[in-house]
């Protein structure tokens, strides 16, 4: 009986909490396959009056710049996401040791890095005058390798889930660090992993502002770094024709439906990844429930 | 811990290297010119080669390249005493800021720089990135003083000049677009507009709303109190301290918030009755709407903007819009209602500053001066190479066959950046006597000067003031230009808020340094 109270309430709340995340991609998309002509004089709709494929005619038109776009982000994301979890869960797992003697201060540091950045300046130049990495897909990587609050609570799922007795246990069966470290506690660390690897997943996959600071080569730019850049280029033009600082300046703005279909292109992979690594949260939940 | 501190001690050398090398530039350029006294073409055939670098908003053009190679082709064929190169380095529009603010902090190699107020010009000389032309400019930029020589009064800061003005049209004339359709169908008589009242469009904003189903008599986002308030009534100073030219003496130098002129009153009204009676598109206020583009979907029927520049403008004077027409599509008219007087703002929109990094500040500017008088370069590099980027049709500029503008590898729109615009083509289409209305509008507005041209405002006594003040306006202005709030209920509270953030004392400030601006001029 109480559950068939409950039910139809949660259905619904949860109905409309999932309508809410998907009506606005589906305004999206249905921008994308409008026609141009059509959203200027009547505006959005959720059912345009007239289709066009132009927006992705014009797209594959550009194909080359957008592949490259979208290569770049993705060899970004996976190199990125790999290491980042080899460096983050390592550093996490030094942390969680009790033996280890610079446990206090490097956890501090990792604190403070949380608290404080260098600034914009200092970060350029480092890059750019000692490592020397603008205009390189290193530049892109290095900075989303190790974020302080994936390391603490990667530490906090080590210290917690993992029993200091297991290892112990395997050190006395003649397990070395490293073979502790890849053997015993990465395999059982898989649903924490899974949550970093998306967190990271979604940063490397959206970051764009990198792109900006040092990528000047065309063929090192992001996906997100192209989109934005055609944005922000078109709002520009706009303000600049508005104030009119000069009547020859012509605005070019691209068509709305192009901003959409790029809007379209660029949430896919993100949208396959979830899926796939969601299989490890449910299990996650089960480890932690049967072990509560 | 270790390598944090090492890595801190180098950034630590890194940035005081920096610092010196800037400063040490800094002294150079000002050294030399002055202290050098021998003969220029001693010092012209002893030149080292050097590579000058251009930075510009533009997007990336695909044949960049290959310009900077025509061009630098060019400038050693013709120039080989200078023996210089040329480095294009476009940043995309949305990029600029940021990009040249890092550029700027850390001391990146540039020597050309556009730059304008709207671009951030004055941190960029309070924080010391720009050098010093006045100099430069005497020695090596003969043919820009040919031009530009009464107008650099306004990119003086410190009584030092830091930009070069691009020589262009010295101001704009506001008034209203019509679809020309739709005035000849109804037989509108414009002679109404004749008296330069943006108020006397009403009848027949009235006429087509009750006729033409479907069609916005006035297509935002443009209104009257945006794109022509400000120009007809005042001398503008801040974004609140003004002085009200509008039915005062010429001598009069009050400065006052530019908010509670009676006129501003008056249009803030007639917006917010056009707004209640259905003239204005309601969707007004969205980002990205495109008057333009409604006029070509044939949804609009007039707006207010700034309008073509033509030789023989007159207040209330319908012509055919060249360009205007163009862009909408259709046949276009438009009607000033206003022409600018000359501004000191205007001045200071559209500059090339020489940044600090340069390592040769001289060659910076003997290319610079190139663009001033070299027609064949200006061309290079606006319109690209002659047969690959353009053809020339009657004297005009076009698309090579089968071209479009995507397609061509070097097409920007960025003319009214650079150099004497008077020696640019015209695009086919264009109005091919753009350039010679421009002089002779020139001579209208050069000759009807602003009462404080040349007065230039140093915001620093009250930024946070205005920062505020900005803050104070946001809730209001938008839904005051769009006519959606009601002023009289609402612009006495915006006032309010104004003055809690200061707004007495940015007036107080604007008009202490006018005076002693005016002092100093012997105007007062």
């Amino acid at each position: 009986m109480n559950q068939k109270r409950t039910n139809p309430i949660i259905v619904i709340v949860l109905t409309l909490f999932s309508l809410a995340c998907l009506i606005p991609f589906w305004l999206v998309f249905m921008i994308s396959v409008a026609d141009e002509n059509w959203v200027t004089a009547h505006g959005y709709s959720f059912w345009p009056g007239k289709f066009s494929l132009v927006a992705y005619q014009y797209l594959i038109e550009d194909a080359e710049k957008i592949l490259r776009a979208y290569g770049v982000s993705a060899l970004v994301t996976v190199i990125g996401v790999v290491v980042s979890l080899f460096v983050t869960s390592a550093m996490a797992y030094a942390l969680s040791r009790k033996e280890f003697p610079l446990r206090g201060a490097l956890s501090f540091y990792i604190l403070i890095t949380m608290l404080f950045s260098g600034g914009l300046l200092p970060w350029y130049l480092v890059y750019t005058r000692f490592l020397h990495v603008q205009d390189t897909l290193v530049a892109l990587i290095i900075p989303g390798l190790i974020g302080g609050f994936n390391v603490i609570i990667m530490r906090t799922f080590f210290t917690n889930s993992i029993p200091p007795s297991l290892i112990d246990s395997s050190q006395i069966d003649g397990a070395g660090e490293f073979r502790t470290y890849f053997s015993i506690i990465l395999p059982l660390s898989l649903p924490v992993m899974a949550t970093i690897g998306l967190f990271t997943t979604v940063s490397y996959w959206n970051d764009w502002f990198t792109s900006l600071v040092f990528i000047q080569n065309e063929k090192l730019f992001s996906l997100q770094y192209l989109l934005t850049k055609t944005l922000m280029n078109a709002s520009f033009l706009q303000t600049i024709a508005n104030k009119a600082y000069s009547s020859t300046a012509q605005v070019t703005t691209p068509l709305e439906s192009i901003r959409m279909a790029m809007a379209m292109i660029a949430i896919g992979p993100l949208v396959l990844v979830f899926p796939f690594l969601q299989k490890y949260f449910v299990r996650g939940l089960t480890v932690g429930a049967v072990k509560g | 811990m270790k390598w944090l501190k090492k890595s801190s001690a180098v950034l630590a050398s890194l940035m005081l290297t920096s610092v010196v090398a800037a400063g040490c530039g800094g002294n150079k350029a000002s050294n030399t010119p002055a202290g050098s006294a021998q003969p220029d073409g001693a010092a012209s055939s002893a030149l080292k080669p050097y590579e000058v670098m251009m930075v510009f908003p533009d997007a990336p053009q695909k044949d960049n390249q290959l310009v900077q190679d025509a061009m630098n082709d060019y400038l050693k064929k013709t120039y080989p005493e200078l023996n210089m190169t040329v480095k294009l380095n476009p940043i995309d529009w949305g990029a600029w800021s940021d990009k040249t603010n890092l550029m700027l902090a850390s001391g990146d190699k540039m020597d050309l720089l556009f730059t304008a107020d709207w671009l951030g010009f004055q941190q960029q000389v309070t924080k010391g990135g720009l050098l010093p032309l006045d100099n430069l400019l005497a020695r090596y930029g003969p043919d820009i003083e040919a031009v530009e020589k009464d107008y650099h009064e306004p990119a003086k800061r410190g009584g030092k000049l830091y930009g070069i003005h691009t020589h262009q049209e010295l101001g704009g004339a506001q008034g209203v677009y019509l679809n020309k359709e739709l005035v000849d169908k109804y037989n509108f008589d414009l002679t109404a507009l004749k008296s330069g009242k943006v108020e006397d469009l009403e009848p027949m904003l009235k006429t087509i709303k009750e006729n033409e189903s479907g069609i916005t008599p006035l297509v935002a986002p443009s209104f009257p109190l945006e794109a022509y308030y400000s120009s007809t009534n005042l001398d503008s100073i801040t974004s609140i301290a003004a002085i009200n030219t509008a039915g005062t003496a010429p001598d009069n130098y009050t400065v006052i918030n530019s908010f509670t002129t009676p006129r501003y009153m008056e249009l803030a009204k007639l917006t917010n009755k056009w707004y209640k009676a259905g003239y204005i598109n309601k969707d007004a206020l969205t980002p990205g709407l495109d008057a333009w583009k409604k006029m070509q979907a044939g949804k609009g029927f007039a707006f207010v903007s700034d309008m073509d520049i033509l030789a023989d403008m007159e207040i209330g004077k319908a012509d055919i819009s060249p360009n205007g027409s163009i862009k909408a599509g259709r046949e276009m008219l438009q009607i000033p209602l206003n022409i600018d007087r000359l501004q000191t703002g205007k001045m200071t929109a559209t500059m090339y500053a020489i940044s600090k990094s340069s390592e040769d500040p001289e060659r910076a500017m003997m290319l610079l001066n190139l663009f001033y008088k070299d027609k064949e370069l200006l061309t290079l590099f606006n319109f690209g190479i002659e047969g690959k980027h353009y053809v020339l049709k009657d004297g005009q500029i076009a698309l090579p066959e089968g071209q479009t503008t995507d397609s061509v590898g070097y097409y920007h729109d960025i003319m009214w950046q650079l150099g004497n615009q008077m020696l640019n083509y015209t695009r086919v289409g264009e109005d091919p006597n753009k350039y010679q209305n421009y002089e002779k509008f020139n001579e209208k507005i050069s000759s009807n000067r602003s009462r404080i041209f040349g007065f230039v405002f140093d915001p620093e006594p009250v930024k946070n003031e205005l920062i505020s003040i900005d803050n104070a306006n946001k809730t209001f202005v938008d839904g005051l230009k769009s006519g959606q709030l009601d002023p009289e209920e609402v612009v006495p509270k915006m006032l309010e808020k104004q003055k809690a953030a200061g707004a007495d004392k940015v007036i107080a400030e604007a008009q202490k340094q006018l005076d002693a601006w005016l002092k100093e001029n012997g105007k007062k």
